[in-house]
């Protein structure tokens, strides 16, 4: 831990957002958690990001709130028809007479309107087997053309172990495996071309089956290429690769 | 109680380092609300009740000041916050144990629960916090701000896309964050301050509690 000063204080807290979701590394989590015992500041930043994330999500979930995209187009759209507005009651004032609407604000606003009319594209799931095809063909093909809204991916990846640990077919007592080798999990998109890192989940707690889920939200926000799929299992003091797909986008 | 200060904290475990046993209730008290933090907001806060692992931590902690095996009152915070992390780690351990179900609908139903926040708030106060958060998306200075909050955690947009997207550098990204945060803050304590950051009265007592238990324990007497 850094000396306990203002400014290591402030380096701590620009990390909050990425401690709430779970996305420092260990060493990281272990500084920013000793930190964190030491300092209410930051303990109130931790809980106050933490309602910021449920409060955004409950206006979402009421209607109050689109997502970024829909939000920004509509916030434009509104813009844009206050400028018409706008242009309509100056020219009124300009012309000085009782003249009828310009038919062309009002055929701009039926353009306007037509124009957010999309039709809505269809959630795709894909179950991936732990056990991978050749290296011939991508195990998930996308098409920037017409993409899913979401794309859930589902491998059945988590390795189940006995209560100790141990990898065996049956555990001690005759029951069968059942305890994932890992408490979390998390994938990664990472494009072959430069390696970049496109797309990362939260992390998501195994619970007793060998099936995780990973819900993308944009795919068509991907860029045409190839990407590993990387599934990673996390341990407070380790983390592994678990599984490795290829993804296609066209 | 007010927060106590960074350099105070400091001050009260090097006193308690230092065998001062008034010290030690104190430091009790001051670290609680850290080592609640970390066990309510780490890794597996889902899986542990929070209130009985600060105790126990405590317990543990101010067992290892007694011992005067520790002689830095960083290495205390660390200490603590490791001691915390541990604790819920077995705690997640036992509970993946006990979890003997191989009934496939009661699995799934029991994943997804697992998957579900906590909740702590009942339907009017998480009805107050979207109004709350509402009310700081309308006093944002500037539509790019809204749109990084928006896009961040709605729509779980990357931080390095965003910045490329807006134009911003990524400083200035958690300045917007942390902003938002001291804002959103400030609203809540205006419109519904039972959901601030008001300390329970177990934060003074359960640290009273475990100090007495020593006392008691090692003196006889209180």
């Amino acid at each position: 831990m850094k000396s306990l000063d203002r400014q290591s204080l402030e380096e701590q807290a620009r990390l909050v957002s990425r401690y709430v979701a779970g996305d420092l590394s260990r060493s990281e989590r272990a500084e920013f958690e000793a930190w964190l015992v030491a300092s209410h500041e930051l303990a109130a930043e931790v809980e106050m990001e933490r309602r910021l994330r449920r409060g955004i999500a409950s206006a979402a979930r009421r209607g109050w709130l689109k997502r970024g995209a829909e939000a920004v187009s509509e916030v434009r759209e509104r813009r844009w028809r206050m400028a018409i507005a706008a242009s309509v009651v100056v020219s009124l004032l300009l012309m000085g007479v009782t003249f009828v609407l310009p038919n062309g604000s009002r055929n701009e606003s039926r353009t306007v309107a037509s124009s957010s009319q999309v039709i809505p594209a269809l959630p795709r799931i894909v179950r991936l087997s732990a056990n991978r095809s050749l290296e011939t063909t991508p195990d998930i093909a996308l098409s920037r053309q017409a993409p899913p809204s979401e794309l859930t991916i589902e491998p059945a990846v988590v390795v189940l172990t006995c209560p100790d640990g141990s990898l065996e077919l049956e555990c001690a007592g005759g029951t069968l495996p059942q305890t994932p080798q890992y408490p979390e999990y998390e994938m990664d998109l990472v494009s072959r071309q430069g390696s970049n890192l496109a797309w990362r989940s939260a992390r998501q707690i195994a619970s007793t089956g060998p099936v995780l889920s990973f819900v993308l939200g944009e795919p068509e926000k991907l860029a045409a290429g190839d990407y590993d799929v990387i599934v990673r299992g996390h341990s407070p003091d380790h983390e592994e690769v678990v599984a490795r797909f290829w993804l296609r986008v066209n | 109680m007010s927060a106590i200060s960074l350099d105070e904290i400091e001050k009260i475990v090097s006193a308690a380092l230092g065998g001062d046993r008034q010290a030690e209730t104190r430091m009790l008290v001051a670290l609680r609300p850290g080592v609640l933090a970390v066990l309510r907001f780490g890794a597996f806060h889902r899986w542990v009740d929070a209130e009985d692992l600060t105790q126990e931590t405590l317990q543990v902690v101010v067992e290892r000041v007694r011992a005067r095996t520790i002689d830095d009152p960083r290495k205390v915070f660390a200490f603590a916050a490791a001691t915390a992390r541990n604790m819920a780690l077995n705690a997640a351990r036992k509970m993946l144990r006990q979890q003997t179900v191989v009934d496939s609908d009661l699995v799934d139903e029991l994943a997804q629960n697992l998957e579900t926040e906590p909740s702590d708030m009942s339907e009017a106060d998480d009805r107050q916090l979207a109004q709350a958060v509402m009310a700081l998306l309308d006093e944002l200075p500037t539509e790019r701000d809204r749109e990084v909050l928006v896009r961040f955690y709605l729509d779980g947009t990357d931080k390095q896309q965003l910045c490329r997207e807006l134009g911003l550098s990524p400083k200035h990204f958690d300045r917007v964050l942390m902003r938002a945060r001291t804002r959103l803050r400030t609203i809540i304590e205006r419109r519904a301050p039972h959901l601030a950051l008001v300390p329970r009265i177990t934060s003074v007592l359960l640290p009273l509690a475990i100090s007495f238990t020593f006392w008691v324990r090692d003196f006889g007497s209180w």
